[in-house]
């Protein structure tokens, strides 16, 4: 196994080259799940836009599943592990400790994601994403979550090798860069995730094959450490992602180094307990147990997003105003490089994350007001508007630099590449905000067929509602446009592209 | 230096800081501002929320 290190002509970073090829193995599974999880968010869109109505029940919920999973789990804790490798040896130019066992991990996690996509495509496992307890999916379906799981826990546990072994090799000389910390935050989110995801997937596979009972109650609980932590990994790689997407392209400034770090700490304290606001109604939990995760536990973890929210901007202002950018109020962000898919991605994911997705989360996470918006459309409104306008947003800018300095590759249909972020960007703020609406008038979440047709009673929305659908529907159109082109510039980039010579770079500042 | 293909941060990265940028650093002025944008969004959607909950579950 090859244990040669290239350096980095623009980063100056030495790359170990099993840290590259198991970046590119994750980034392209990532990639492959991102596109499953994208049709069926296609033909899922095209079934709950009322006009259209694409789907019959059986294969609404059936890729109603197979979007949550591929999206949620496969194609985000790939793309982590990417991070992990990147943020790890990658940053800190040390070698990646037992590469071997780097692959067996991925292989095992591809063939829990292949085994639930099986159990999925083929209909043994329409259960949702959630999967609650009494619904009954095929045994597979849990065992390769386990696996995958396993496979995620072993390359966390990898990453935390890298630091060791980083430190004892001297790879780096002081703390390690706020980068590798954000990465260290998610990683160490993960291990909490991927436990609750062992202490309920373990009896419910066991539930599955008729060996055991699995408390429905209990179920709720425990999978919600795994099913909304496992969206805290996100924000953990997505803010880390950000700090770096900052330096990269504007040469943002780190405002202050210990505020930055203690929010991160925020994350990893407070952060799972604001899974609590998914049992906000329900009667299992005590008012006590709610008010204090979901009123007191997780604002701390949303002043901790608030405290990035602010440093990461007024980064990318100081740095700009040192270099001479001084002009006016916001001269800082006009001159800013908005060619750059980079930085675009960088700041919508900021925006639409902070704007859209944390407001409404945190309005949602007030036990009253989670009344009037739990299981409608409002709390998918906000979850989009989150993992996929911030975190995968985030992702994909990030994708533009990887493809040159670990692809070592161009990026192909550079001027699509440009307005890519854009497309994707406008597209999932109308789709978002329309849903967030459409779940104001009381249309359900994860429902095939909102007007109930065949039924005993008549329910009547609001006129308006078929009007908000239907912007919906475009805006989640339009995204989808802007996901296609990210898949079509990576892959040719990746598979097609033309080889690029780091070398032929000739850097004047720094990175 | 322009490529096609290649983000300008690795074409082009952003220039070294001037000497002396440790110190004090300029005012984030337009930063502040947004923060107060967002503040003020946060506000508003907040209490339209309360004002919703509050027409759905008439008291009294």
């Amino acid at each position: 196994m090859s244990t040669a290190f290239r350096t980095c002509p623009v980063t100056r970073l030495k790359v170990h080259s099993q840290a590259d090829a198991l970046i590119k193995a994750n980034a392209v599974a990532a990639t492959i799940f991102l596109i499953v999880g994208g049709i069926a968010a296609f033909l899922v869109l095209l079934t709950r836009w009322q006009v259209v109505h694409l789907l019959d029940a059986a294969w609404f919920y059936r890729m109603l599943t197979i979007h949550g999973m591929s999206m949620l789990i496969f194609f985000i804790l790939f793309f982590e592990m990417a991070v992990l490798y990147f943020a790890g040896p990658v940053v800190l130019s040390s070698r990646v400790p037992a590469p071997r066992i780097g692959w067996l991990s991925f292989v095992v996690m591809a063939i829990g994601a292949l085994t639930v996509e099986w159990a999925m495509w083929t209909g043994r496992a329409d259960v949702m994403f959630s999967s609650y307890v009494p619904l009954k999916a095929h045994w597979s379906y849990y065992l390769g979550v386990i696996l995958f799981a396993v496979g995620a826990l072993t390359v966390v546990g990898l990453f935390f090798a890298s630091l060791v072994v980083a430190k004892r090799e001297r790879t780096y000389e002081g703390s390690i860069p706020l980068v590798t910390f954000g990465a260290l935050t998610a990683a160490i989110i993960a291990v909490v995730t991927l436990g609750h995801g062992a202490a309920i997937y373990i009896p419910t596979f066991l539930w599955s094959i008729g060996v055991m009972h699995v408390d429905p109650a209990v179920y709720r609980l425990v999978f919600w450490g795994l099913g909304h932590s496992a969206q805290q990994i996100n924000l953990g790689a997505m803010v880390a992602l950000w700090y770096m997407l900052g330096a990269l392209t504007v040469g943002a400034v780190v405002l202050n180094e210990k505020i930055s770090r203690s929010a991160f700490v925020l994350y990893i304290l407070f952060i799972n307990m604001a899974a609590a606001h998914h049992l906000l109604v329900d009667p299992v939990a005590g008012p006590a147990w709610k008010v204090w995760n979901t009123s007191y536990a997780m604002y701390l973890a949303v002043l901790a997003s608030m405290v990035h929210g602010f440093t990461i901007p007024a980064g990318i202002e100081v740095g700009q105003r040192l270099r001479g950018v001084t002009q006016g109020m916001f001269g800082w962000l006009r001159k800013a490089p908005w060619g750059d898919p980079g930085f675009s991605s960088l700041i919508f994911s900021i925006v639409i994350f902070g704007f859209v997705g944390g407001i409404t989360g945190v309005t949602f996470g007030t036990e009253q007001i989670n009344l009037i918006a739990h299981n409608t459309l409002r709390i998918p409104g906000h979850f989009h508007a989150t993992v996929v306008g911030g975190t995968a947003l985030a992702f994909m800018g990030a994708t533009y630099y990887l493809i040159p300095l670990i692809f070592r590759k161009q990026v192909a249909f550079w001027p699509l590449a440009k307005i890519q972020p854009y497309v994707f960007a406008f597209g999932m703020l109308v789709f978002t905000m329309a849903m967030t609406f459409a779940g104001t008038f009381g249309v359900p979440r994860r429902h095939w067929d909102i007007t109930f047709s065949n039924t005993s009673f008549d329910l009547q929305y609001s006129p308006a509602v078929d009007l908000v659908i239907g912007i919906m529907a475009v805006g989640g159109l339009i995204a989808a446009l802007g996901g296609a082109m990210y898949v079509l510039v990576t892959v040719w980039s990746v598979f097609f592209g033309r080889r690029f010579d780091l070398e032929t770079v000739k850097t004047g500042g720094q990175i | 230096m322009a490529m096609y293909g290649v983000p300008p941060g690795i074409t082009n990265p952003p220039s070294p800081l001037p000497a002396g940028a440790d110190g004090e650093h300029p005012k984030t002025t337009g930063t502040l501002v947004l923060v107060f944008v967002f503040l003020a969004a946060f506000a508003t959607y907040y209490f339209v929320n309360w004002k919703l909950l509050s027409l759905v579950w008439r008291i009294g």
